[in-house]
């Protein structure tokens, strides 16, 4: 049986790694090798790294510095920040990414989702769905001024067909005081891609809920890792109590 | 001497860095004589079907391979795109020949109520356990939307249920092939790379 994935989010601003609240803010949280590290030791499921300040201060990711956090681990990993061309993503498949994950090339340019698509496959392309609650429904975080609903952005996305949605509450984005339901279960009614939800858990009953009350079959975590005693392994052995297949290593 | 073929899809790095770990030789490269002269042969790949074969054909790999792996009987390892390049014919996007070397053919999956990729870690059904003795876990990471369906049974290493049961893995003489990641599946992952190579290096 397929088991949930349970995924560390580590979030880099160019010099260390940072947490932000609500996608603003960021407070330096430490190291990213040195967090690589520790969860391949833990045997986590998956990685996700991203340079979330890539885009918008218009450099590239350091592959340098990416390289050495893909050498610790033996697990896949998910690259993201700054994304703009084939190039790119070549750059990052050939370090060793199993991913990519792309959020702003995918506001601007549909064309080059589809491109990306067809050139290295479904399966390593990930798209960012940063959603926010306005007062006319959700839609999508951006720096850009573009104005587009989660809906249509999806919408987009699967045409391309894209391999996964990493689906980001900016609302509940270091809040940790419990995952955006409504915003969970509205899109994953919508399609039958994987999705990685993100953005509010802080402590098991927010997972146990996410769980228990929507499909979510992957969470993407940050704050909880970084300023509470919980691991990923005890997410797993909370979900265990409620009957979710979980791979305990 | 393994070689990992370069044929310019995809993780190449990653299935050296687990070969590294192993301390077991290996070299990325194209190169007709490299390969010929290598010990056993590697075929990792991620990405389409159809481009796949595309780019061994660019680099004359085809007739190589085949000389290699199906005349002189080399030990042979494919993993991912890989494994699904050793049969007769894929779909993505559209109908394509492939090396043909094991019967049968590449289809989309067809679920209603799963996701498409499959992605993550499942458990497998080992059928055949040559390579599969020195795995503490049956958990292995997975990603794909295409599934290879061979028309022997008994080419069948390992399966994987996901609404139904997926072949997981193929072993035919020399050949063998994983559709999960080794190189990304942590020590269940390398304790198969040990063994393959273990014999096959």
């Amino acid at each position: 049986m397929l088991k949930v994935r349970i995924i560390p989010i580590l979030t880099f601003n160019g010099f260390g790694l940072v947490k932000t609240k609500q996608f603003a803010n960021p407070r330096m949280v430490g190291n990213p090798v040195q967090a690589a590290k520790v969860y391949n030791f833990r045997g986590v499921d998956e990685l996700i790294f991203i340079d979330i300040f890539a885009s918008e201060q218009k450099r590239k990711i350091n592959l340098k510095l990416v390289a050495d956090v893909i050498k610790e681990c033996y697990m896949p990993v998910t690259i993201g920040g700054g994304i703009e061309s084939l190039d790119d993503i070549n750059n990052l498949l050939k370090i060793g990414a199993d991913k990519v994950v792309i959020k702003t090339r995918a506001l601007l340019d549909k064309q080059f989702i589809n491109d990306a698509v067809t050139f290295y496959g479904s399966q390593c392309i990930s798209i960012a769905v940063d959603a926010y609650l306005s007062s006319d429904g959700y839609k999508i975080f951006n720096k850009l001024n573009i104005d587009i609903t989660v809906d249509k952005f999806i919408d987009g996305m699967i045409e391309c067909n894209v391999g996964e949605l990493v689906l980001n509450s900016v609302d509940n984005d270091g809040i940790m005081n419990g995952f955006e339901m409504d915003l969970i279960s509205h899109v994953s009614k919508r399609t039958n891609l994987p999705i990685i939800v993100a953005g509010g858990g802080g402590d098991m009953t927010h997972y146990n809920r996410l769980f228990s009350e929507t499909n979510t079959k992957s969470v993407g975590s940050a704050s909880i890792f970084h300023f509470t005693k919980f691991t990923p392994l005890d997410i797993k052995n909370e979900l265990k109590t409620i009957g979710i297949p979980v791979r305990i290593t | 001497m393994v070689a990992i073929i370069d044929y310019g899809m995809g993780n190449v790095a990653s299935v050296q860095k687990a070969l590294n770990f192993l301390s077991i030789k290996s070299v990325i490269t194209y190169d007709h004589d490299v390969i010929r002269n290598s010990k056993s042969i590697l075929l990792p790949g991620v990405g389409s079907f159809f481009q796949g074969m595309q780019n061994l054909r660019e680099r004359n790999l085809i007739d190589l391979l085949k000389e290699q792996v199906i005349e002189k009987q080399k030990p042979f390892i494919g993993i991912c795109l890989g494994m699904q390049l050793i049969m007769e014919r894929g779909n993505e996007p559209e109908v394509c020949a492939g090396l043909g070397w094991i019967k049968g053919e590449v289809p989309k999956f067809e679920l209603l109520n799963l996701n498409v990729p499959h992605m993550g870690w499942n458990n497998i059904e080992i059928k055949n356990d040559t390579y599969y003795k020195n795995c503490k876990t049956k958990d292995f990471y997975f990603i794909h939307s295409y599934h290879v369906v061979p028309e022997n049974k008994e080419d069948i290493a390992a399966t994987v249920e996901y609404g139904f049961d997926v072949v997981a893995s193929l072993q035919k003489k020399n050949i063998f092939a994983t559709q999960f990641h080794p190189e990304k599946s942590q020590s269940a992952g390398l304790a198969i790379l040990k063994t393959f190579f273990e014999k096959n290096a």
